[in-house]
């Protein structure tokens, strides 16, 4: 019983970041615009999270302040944001292949951290340490990240913009048709800027979970695919958001598995780390039920 | 582009020209310099040059920089458009003297001083590290885009870039990303010689940062300089001449394989089995391991082409999927021996004894040797693969008459032929320095320049290699000519695989990581990101992919001086790479018709219909 709840919280806090990202990325691709820079969004805003917290620290002296963590968190969803942006306009303005633009954003990531924590650190791989953590919330056996919360509350909202507003029915309308949505005087182009800074924000907020809130520091390539799976659960998930939440939780669990799996002699730890991406790959196959995505995604816009 | 623009362009390379260093001719190793500007030297640690070393025609040159600015600025105004072309042609001739006579002077001024000291009885030249600096290559830069301006203001100007658009793109690429990386080291780092040194004025701290810059790029293309520095570049250049070709082959049939890494590390894995354990003889044992390592990217990538042909899978996250799940499989055999599975031990043989995760040593015979023992086997430099590459070459393109085939033939047995007559000629003795002597530039490079060529003959010179092509600009259309797409698929991801595989040959066989001949968890797969840096780069043409891998190699080289000297993370190169996808993806912000097909040709038949209007104009009136 007692690992049933360690798995059940487990599950929880893997699938939070995966969600974060997916719901973004849900966005974007609604809008039309493939997002595989999710990856590089969520590595930007981990490192900006985590560096900013550690800089407040080190500029008052080691303050432990209820503030710190939000001012993190704030900072990583605006560089996810940011990144978001440059995404947006290469792939809107300059109508740039989606997934060469993500591309470029992923391989960023991964170098424009250490050029920074080289120069605050002298290392390139880790942050230093943080003190100030975004606070848990205490749920009875264990508690979770009040990101985490925030997280599977961000479901029904979501599909309630995306079903229920007329802002989501325009979101929509511009990734199925964007020339009819056009027509009917929607500004295909702000829609899709709109949902792909939205999508970055998002995922920086999944960084900053993993640095400051999962974790208390940065580290290299500390989301590991994270960005990835959540576009194979986007696809998984159908498009939808309580199918996104179905599919992240599947992956979540395939992880925290995984961890729990670790150590103990049923299964080495290097194979158990590979199940969540052939997992993804199952999935993708179709081996597990079919969906078809948004009409005009990865198109860029033509007036 | 309005004339104003132009006159803001002179206006701000002069300013270049005010603030920065023209010249450094004295640098500490940590960077330091005496930075030589026309408005007198900048020397904020108070460096001291050799007595009698003066630089006083920096004035005159600057001078001379603002007269052409101003003529250039003026000649834009004439009216006729041939007299401009003309004009500015002279200007930018004048500009690029200018630059050279600069240029001799500083070189003769510091070696005048260093002979100076020498013979005074200085036991070794005082001026060791010294430079031209971002002040003469602004005027030089701006001379060459005097030349292109006036190429500009012919009638089919514009046409003549657009036909070259496809290097004009990742020039400009290129320069921008230089740019902007510029602009991050500039504002993380501080300038060089500006540290600790109390009340500088704005004009040090500004030239500070400028050198800070100037220098950080003038190390990272530094190798290029000596033998030394190429042979590193191009062992770093090997890899990614086989992940360029492989990315550059998925883009070509229509696939974007971000698997290079994984089908990489697998190629490794089975190159190492196949290096090992295969009890053959040596004849046998290298080719075998080599197509191992072709053979288990292949796997690993034709795995996702068959999952898109057969269930519609897409292949950018399967690929993705493909380098966790390989990375996995890497660890799982070299990291430990031992493994529980469902409570029972199991033995696996391949880690070797030790700490490090790593296997066993690949056998003698597996080995590729070093390119330094390849070209002059000891010490003696041998005619063999010069010959054999002349000769092939010769026969390749001397027999044009012939059937592609024969001709192919012909030049194989001519390569063959020149390899064994050269081994018997007789060598000369070189010196081979013990620095170049540990380069780890190894046969691997020959079998990446096969590679390309392979590349070349198979997509540009076989049916079907055109069959892949017509199925990547336009899928539908293939498949209306009778292109069976979904064979296509799994085809080019297998021999995209395949490249990306065979670049374990530098790393597992050529001992290319580390000198040891052996695979080790440590191997660097992330080589196969930068393969898309390259293929784009190199617009997935041969010339082109080894011209940027080359390029690459080379900032890799500079990249770990640079993490010596300034400190500056190498991981910067990584960073200009993705500015360089980026910019290239976006056209280099150019306008449309850079980077439309449609459009190019659009402005290219509009310039011929120009060009023959004028001429149909102009016939008349000669034969009066």
């Amino acid at each position: 019983m007692e690992i049933v709840i360690a798995l059940f919280f487990s599950t929880l806090r893997q699938a939070a970041p995966l969600l974060l990202t997916a719901l973004g990325g849900l966005f974007s691709e609604r809008s039309g615009v493939v997002n595989i820079a999710l990856e590089g969004m969520i590595l930007f805003g981990a490192a900006a999270a985590a560096i900013t917290v550690n800089r407040i620290e080190v500029a008052t002296g080691g303050l432990e302040a209820f503030w710190i963590p939000w001012v993190g968190l704030l900072v990583g969803a605006l560089v996810g944001g940011l990144v978001g942006l440059v995404h947006a306009v290469a792939s809107i303005k300059y109508r740039a292949d989606q997934i060469v633009s993500g591309t470029a954003i992923n391989i960023a990531a991964l170098g424009a951290p250490s050029i920074v924590l080289q120069v605050l650190y002298n290392n390139t791989s880790t942050s230093q340490e943080v003190q100030n953590r975004l606070p848990n919330v205490d749920l009875g056996p264990s508690s979770v990240s009040i990101l985490v919360i925030f997280a599977f509350l961000l479901v029904p909202v979501v599909w309630w913009v995306l079903f229920k507003t007329p802002w989501g029915l325009r979101l929509r309308a511009v990734g199925e048709h964007p020339e009819a949505a056009e027509t009917m005087g929607v500004n295909v182009i702000r829609m899709r800027y709109t949902a792909v800074i939205l999508s970055g924000v998002l995922a920086g907020i999944a960084g900053a979970y993993l640095s400051i809130g999962f974790l208390n520091q940065f580290i290299r390539a500390m989301s590991a695919g994270a960005g990835f799976i959540a576009l194979a659960a986007l696809i998984f998930g159908k498009w939808h958001p309580f199918g996104v939440l179905g599919a992240t939780l599947l992956f979540g669990f395939a992880q925290a598995l995984a961890i729990q799996l670790q150590g103990g002699d049923i299964l080495p730890a290097t194979i158990v780390q590979a199940l969540p991406f052939i997992l993804t790959m199952l999935v993708l196959a179709g081996f597990i039920g079919r969906s078809r995505p948004p009409a005009a995604v990865g198109k860029p816009y033509d007036k | 582009m309005g004339r104003f623009w132009f006159l803001l362009v002179g206006g701000l390379v002069l300013l270049v020209m005010l603030l920065s260093p023209w010249a450094v001719p004295l640098r500490e190793f940590d960077g330091t310099g005496y930075l030589l500007n026309p408005l007198g030297a900048i020397n904020p640690k108070g460096l001291s040059l050799p007595e009698g070393l003066a630089f006083n025609w920096l004035g005159v040159a600057f001078g001379f920089w603002v007269l052409l600015v101003l003529a250039a600025g003026g000649a834009l105004f004439l009216p006729n458009a041939e007299t401009r072309a003309r004009v500015l042609y002279i200007l930018g001739g004048l500009g690029l003297a200018i630059f050279a006579v600069e240029a001799i002077l500083f070189y003769q001024a510091i070696h005048a001083a260093n002979e100076a000291a020498v013979a005074a009885g200085a036991r070794r030249p005082p001026l060791r590290r010294f430079a031209l600096s971002l002040g003469v290559y602004a005027g030089f830069f701006y001379a060459l885009g005097l030349l292109l301006l006036a190429r500009m203001q012919l009638p089919g100007g514009l046409a003549f870039l657009v036909r070259f658009r496809g290097v004009v793109v990742p020039i400009v690429s290129l320069l921008l990303a230089v740019v902007l990386g510029a602009m991050v080291v500039a504002i993380l780092r501080p300038g060089l010689g500006t540290q600790g040194v109390e009340g500088l004025g704005l004009r040090e701290l500004i030239a500070g940062k400028l050198d800070l810059v100037t220098y950080t790029f003038q190390i990272l293309f530094s190798p290029i300089l000596n033998l030394t520095g190429i042979f590193t570049s191009l062992g770093f250049a090997t890899p990614l001449i086989f992940t360029g070709l492989a990315v550059a082959f998925g883009f070509r049939a229509g696939m974007f394989n971000i698997g290079a890494p994984g089908q990489l590390t697998m190629g490794a894995i089975f190159a190492m089995l196949a290096g090992v354990y295969l009890p053959f003889p040596s004849w046998l044992l290298l080719p075998s391991a080599i197509l191992a390592a072709a053979l288990g990217g292949a796997l690993w990538g034709g795995l996702v082409g068959w999952l898109k042909a057969r269930f519609g899978a897409n292949e950018v996250i399967n690929t993705i999927m493909m380098n966790y799940i390989a990375a996995s499989v890497l660890l799982f055999l070299i990291a430990a021996n031992e493994y529980r599975f469902f409570g029972q031990t199991v033995r696996l043989p391949f880690k070797a004894e030790g700490f490090e995760g790593r296997s066993e040593e690949i056998q003698e015979g597996a080995r590729i040797p070093l390119m330094i023992h390849i070209l002059a086997p000891d010490s003696t430099f041998s005619w063999a693969l010069p010959l054999a590459v002349l000769a092939g070459l010769g026969v390749y393109y001397g027999l044009r008459r012939l059937e592609l085939g024969r001709r192919l033939l012909f030049a194989l047995g001519a390569l063959v032929l020149g390899f064994v007559v050269g081994g018997f000629l007789p060598g000369f003795p070189v010196t081979i320095s013990s620095a170049l002597a540990s380069q780890l530039l190894n046969g691997s490079f020959l079998i990446a320049v096969m590679a390309l060529l392979f590349y070349n003959f198979y997509l540009f010179r076989t049916s079907a290699g055109y069959e892949l092509r017509a199925t990547g600009l336009a899928p539908k259309a293939a498949e209306y000519a009778g292109v069976n797409l979904r064979q296509k698929m799994v085809l080019a991801m297998l021999i995209s695989g395949a490249l990306a595989g065979l670049a374990a040959t530098h790393y597992v066989l050529g001992a290319g990581m580390d000198g040891t001949y052996r695979l080790k968890t440590a191997i660097p797969s992330s080589v196969g990101f930068d393969g898309i840096a390259v293929a784009l780069m190199g617009q997935n043409t041969p010339l082109g992919i080894f011209l940027s891998a080359t390029l690459f190699g080379v900032l890799l080289a500079g990249g770990v001086s640079l993490n010596a000297q300034l400190g500056i993370s190498n991981q910067i190169i990584q960073v200009l790479q993705a500015l360089i996808i980026l910019f290239i993806a976006v056209g280099g912000l150019l306008p449309r018709y850079f980077t439309d097909p449609l459009r190019a040709a659009q402005v290219e038949t509009e310039a011929k219909a120009e060009q023959e209007a004028r001429q149909a104009r102009s016939a008349p009136a000669a034969g009066d």
